[in-house]
């Protein structure tokens, strides 16, 4: 059975994983959702009563029937790459591939329903209160004097963007910046700010979990460090082990997220409290796993690799 | 009015990165020019950036 990884080309991160699943020996295919139609060729059939599908790209094929798993990895638009592409080919080419693939009996990393949900901070933040994490106090609003009040009441507050750079501004970077107590508020009118208190730390930590493992790195800040993922401060990623109940938290919060994968970001306190900032669904990981040589893309190989339940033999679902 | 967040962008500074790699469709995964898989080299990958937490910024907000 056949390991499908939906990602670019370009993506070497879903290198790592590829050559795992070599070295296990199974099969796999990766498709680029941005070379359909072209490149690759899709085929479904539903006209007998039973579904059959289809898929091939680079000379490699890909039955529904034989269809382990899936890893959302970075893929593509539909049809970004189709000579004439349009927002309704997208559509188009949107529902055909993933409709034949909702239809499979496949095991997800992630489910793009799961995924979608998970993208959003402030469930994200409702879902780390409930699982047990240490979140710092934030707001989401749109009323100036609410961030303005929110600012007053925390003192150091950071701003941060819930979606990431606009896409229509290339090579802009938004990184969390700390905001002074002279800020002028009334832009917050004009799209939703989310205000944080700012969490003076000693390092950062990157909490990749997949399935039921762990793997945790931290990297120590620099003094008023704010975004860890900006500036070099000198300091490498190391291994360091997960605190019982911070691996409690992990687990119930992947659980109520119903992810395979996760990439969490916390804020080490000068106390050792480790604060919950966010959690990716897509979080990269190659940096990680260079840098501190934890395996995780062997882990990735291994949870894609598994049988899914419904096709192990009984006794051992 | 330009929302409150983005009075805080800022330019990412150079984005263009040079890989010394290649697509090989036969094996699914970029290889270097003498064949070996580009994972191999570690010190590349790393020089690289394509692997960092804002790798994926322009286009996959789950970095």
């Amino acid at each position: 059975m056949t390991v499908l990884i939906l990602t670019s080309e370009e993506d070497v991160t879903a290198d790592m994983v590829v050559a795992a699943l070599h070295s296990l020996g199974t099969p796999v295919l990766r498709l680029n959702p941005a070379d359909l139609p072209g490149k690759a060729v899709l085929s479904a059939d539903y006209a007998h009563g039973d579904f059959t599908g289809h898929l091939s790209v680079n000379g490699h094929v890909l039955s529904m029937g034989g269809l382990r798993s899936v890893w959302v990895r970075r893929p593509g638009e539909p049809a970004a790459h189709a000579p004439e592409p349009s927002p309704w080919l997208t559509a188009e080419t949107r529902q055909a591939l993933y409709g034949m693939l909702y239809s499979a009996t496949a095991r997800w990393m992630n489910h793009p329903r799961d995924a979608e949900r998970a993208r959003l901070k402030p469930w994200q933040l409702r879902v780390a209160h409930l699982s047990g994490f240490a979140v710092p106090p934030t707001v989401f609003t749109t009323s100036p004097r609410l961030a303005r009040e929110f600012t007053e009441e925390h003192k150091d507050v950071v701003v941060k963007s819930a979606s990431g750079p606009p896409p229509e501004e290339p090579g802009t970077a938004l990184p969390t910046t700390l905001i002074g107590a002279d800020a002028d508020f009334s832009a917050v009118a004009a799209g939703p700010a989310l205000l944080q208190r700012y969490v003076p730390k000693r390092a950062d930590i990157r909490l990749t979990c997949v399935g039921t493992q762990l793997f945790a790195a931290r990297k120590t800040a620099e003094p008023g460090q704010v975004d860890g993922r900006y500036g070099d401060t000198g300091h490498p990623w190391q291994p360091v082990s997960v605190p019982g109940r911070i691996a409690v938290a992990v687990r119930e919060y992947v659980v109520l997220a119903s992810l395979a994968y996760a990439a969490f970001d916390f804020a080490e306190d000068e106390d050792g409290v480790w604060w919950f900032l966010e959690c990716n669904q897509g979080g990269q990981f190659g940096f990680v796993e260079l840098e501190t040589g934890q395996p995780v893309s062997e882990a990735v190989a291994r949870w894609l690799s598994q049988v899914p339940a419904h096709l192990r033999p009984a006794g051992r679902r | 009015m330009r929302p409150f967040t983005l009075n805080y962008a800022c330019p990412q500074g150079p984005t263009t990165t040079v890989t010394p790699y290649s697509f090989d469709s036969a094996r699914q995964l970029n290889v270097l020019p003498d064949g070996r898989p580009a994972v191999m080299d570690r010190e590349l990958l790393l020089a690289a950036g394509t692997t960092t937490s804002t790798a994926g910024s322009q286009t996959h907000f789950d970095d």
